[in-house]
């Protein structure tokens, strides 16, 4: 299948490892993705906070340009997929509507509204399936478990991006059952790893990111995986200061999704980009046979 | 009409005077599918252990008063059927809310949460150069009143407080109840007190709302707290600016992927901490560069960059503001 590939912001800059896993595993699933070079970012929310109108039109000329060449599009970033997808909705408001089509047509755009946007996670869900995953994997992730974390905007709204319940998801934990790993519940996993207030006020949100790896380790995780890469600054990149505000050592690896499907299917570490993480994976990898790479 | 079913709670039992720490209690009954949590834990109590405390008064999801966290997420016991719940999780679990001490198993403390909402000095406070008439009626248009046609809806029950990350994180964050009130009363054209009120709420308050949505989902009335603030923040750097680090951060977004269309990281964290909170940043910015090179590089512009600059000069160098 044929996707337009939205890989965000992060994922091209220091969340490039994101992006390598996620060709690795659309090539080894089936997924052609379709790039594109004129793609802005989607605004992270904040956008949305400082102009509302300007937000929506920005995403449209992003969904447009998926539009224009016949395509869904695919996001590997909970955010990423909140803005676009509240862009489609936003848009069903006609004096919404209103705002932005003049703006839309001096730049040569129009859209319609009818572009999908789909996480990778619903695509290995619902498009490649559970089936052919399992049937490709080389390298089973047994006894590995792992604490699921949605990321805020792939659940809520639920009325606007919701492919699947928002209080009680299922997708993530299926994904990582049919790969071999164990998923543990806990209430963090649909929780903010508080990356809004990130440079805001860091004390709070770096509480908040204490707070759910804290829960995924007491209920037994050995590794936290996203399908967000800003959950993943949040929850690996900035750990370091989490763990000076929880006021003990989290020494929780972060993986991203795809990083980890990769690993199922045969991945190397260094292909997935995990020496680029900040805590090391190196003790999830020994667990599930792969070999760390001296750092 | 479903059989009755037999079906197992789990109910947080706590009375801070005689017990060391909190307890589940197993009680177990039979039910209709589409018996509400509340009625169910009544039962317990009438038939079961008269000594399980909780708050409740109108059983109509009027009042508020019950709201509890069943099976993870706040929300009205009078108003959740025990079918689904009991379907879902093949139990259910009962704890008091989150975020305000516990009294007595499933009753907690509201001061703090009625302390946030006076913050917000929740009455009309009418410009004194333009003072409200007296002795006779202050009309609103009917688009006037649309604007904040959702808050009054409150019920103040507080599950928005008690799902609330920020709140659990930060007690001087206010929560999104009172916020949503604040909106009320800012969008009321009978207010004349905008610029005070969004002055009084920004530090510590208005931007450190997450925008995770949970409240909105955990909501009973459909006030969408989420989106009030949302409308709130834009409001505020509308009428003063970029002047906090929230503002500043979110202003500095937008300016930020306006130059190559895409963000620099690096160039964000500036904005928003200035150069000292960048300097404070640097050990933690040169620990990610070692790992991540391009924290440090700017990304190239992208394609038709030409559109998005264009955009920026149509909806935000003199944005259509409202009521202009």
């Amino acid at each position: 299948m044929k996707l337009a590939y939205y890989p965000g912001c992060v994922a091209q800059e220091s969340g490039r490892e994101l992006d390598l896993a996620t060709r690795w595993v659309c090539q080894k699933v089936g997924i052609d993705l379709v790039e594109f070079r004129n793609f802005s970012c989607c605004g992270s929310g904040f956008v949305d906070e400082a102009n509302a109108t300007l937000n929506v039109a920005l995403n449209a000329r992003n969904l447009a340009i998926a539009e224009r060449a016949g395509l869904d599009l695919l996001t590997i970033c909970s955010t990423c997929q909140g803005m676009l997808s509240l862009a489609n909705r936003r848009l069903e408001d006609p004096t919404v509507r209103a705002a932005v089509d003049g703006p839309l047509r001096q730049i040569g755009v129009t859209y319609s509204g009818k572009v999908r946007v789909k996480h990778l996670l619903e695509v290995l869900m619902k498009d490649v399936g559970l089936d052919r995953i399992r049937a490709l994997v080389r390298r089973p992730l047994t006894g590995l478990k792992v604490g699921a974390f949605y990321g805020c905007h792939l659940l809520r709204p639920s009325d606007e991006v919701g492919s699947e319940s928002a209080e009680e998801p299922q997708s993530f934990e299926q994904l990582l059952s049919a790969i071999g790993a164990t998923p543990v519940y806990y209430r963090g996993r649909v929780m903010c790893c508080g990356f809004p207030i990130l440079f805001v006020k860091p004390e709070t949100a770096n509480r908040i990111a204490a707070t759910q790896i804290d829960d995924a380790r007491a209920h037994g995780a050995h590794a936290m995986a996203t399908p967000c890469p800003l959950c993943h600054i949040s929850l690996d990149s900035f750990q370091n200061q989490a763990a000076r505000e929880a006021g003990h050592p989290l020494d929780m690896p972060v993986f991203h999704l795809p990083q980890l499907v990769g690993l199922a299917l045969g991945a190397t570490a260094e292909e997935m980009g995990l020496p680029r993480h900040l805590v090391s994976t190196d003790e999830a990898l020994r667990r599930v046979g792969e070999v760390a790479i001296p750092s | 009409m479903a059989a009755s079913m037999r079906v197992p709670f789990d109910v947080y039992r706590f009375d801070p005077a005689t017990d060391a720490a909190p307890r589940y209690q197993r009680y177990e009954l039979d039910l209709a599918p589409h018996t509400p949590i509340l009625t169910a834990l009544l039962r317990i109590r009438s038939e079961l252990d008269p000594t399980l405390t909780l708050r409740y008064s109108c059983r109509s999801a009027i009042c508020g008063s019950c709201a509890m966290v069943v099976n993870s997420k706040s929300r009205l016991a009078c108003e959740t059927p025990v079918g689904p719940e009991f379907e879902r999780h093949g139990r259910i679990v009962v704890d008091p809310m989150r975020n305000q001490p516990v009294l007595r198993d499933l009753v907690v403390e509201t001061a703090p949460f009625w302390r946030q909402y006076r913050k917000i000095e929740p009455h009309l406070k009418p410009d004194p150069h333009h003072p409200l008439p007296v002795g006779r009626e202050s009309p609103m248009t009917p688009e006037q009143v649309d604007r904040f046609r959702e808050t009054p809806r409150c019920i103040a029950c507080a599950a928005c407080y008690s799902a609330c990350p920020a709140v659990e994180a930060d007690a001087g964050f206010p929560g999104p109840m009172a916020l949503a009130k604040l909106y009320r009363f800012v969008v009321d054209p009978r207010d004349g007190a905008t610029a005070q009120r969004l002055a009084t709420i920004q530090p510590n308050g208005l931007w450190l709302c997450l925008r995770c949505h949970l409240c909105s989902e955990a909501c009973p009335k459909d006030v969408d707290p989420s989106e009030r603030i949302r409308d709130l923040k834009e409001m505020a750097i509308g009428i003063a600016g970029a002047s906090e680090a929230g503002s500043r951060h979110a202003e500095g977004f937008k300016d930020n992927i306006r130059a190559t269309g895409l963000l620099n990281e690096m160039r964000l964290v500036r904005q928003t901490s200035g150069l000292l909170g960048l300097a404070a940043q640097a050990p933690q910015g040169l620990r990610l560069a070692g790992k991540k090179p391009e924290v440090l590089r700017a990304p190239k512009k992208i394609e038709g960059h030409d559109e998005v600059e264009k955009l920026y000069e149509l909806l935000d160098d003199q944005p259509p503001r409202e009521g202009a």
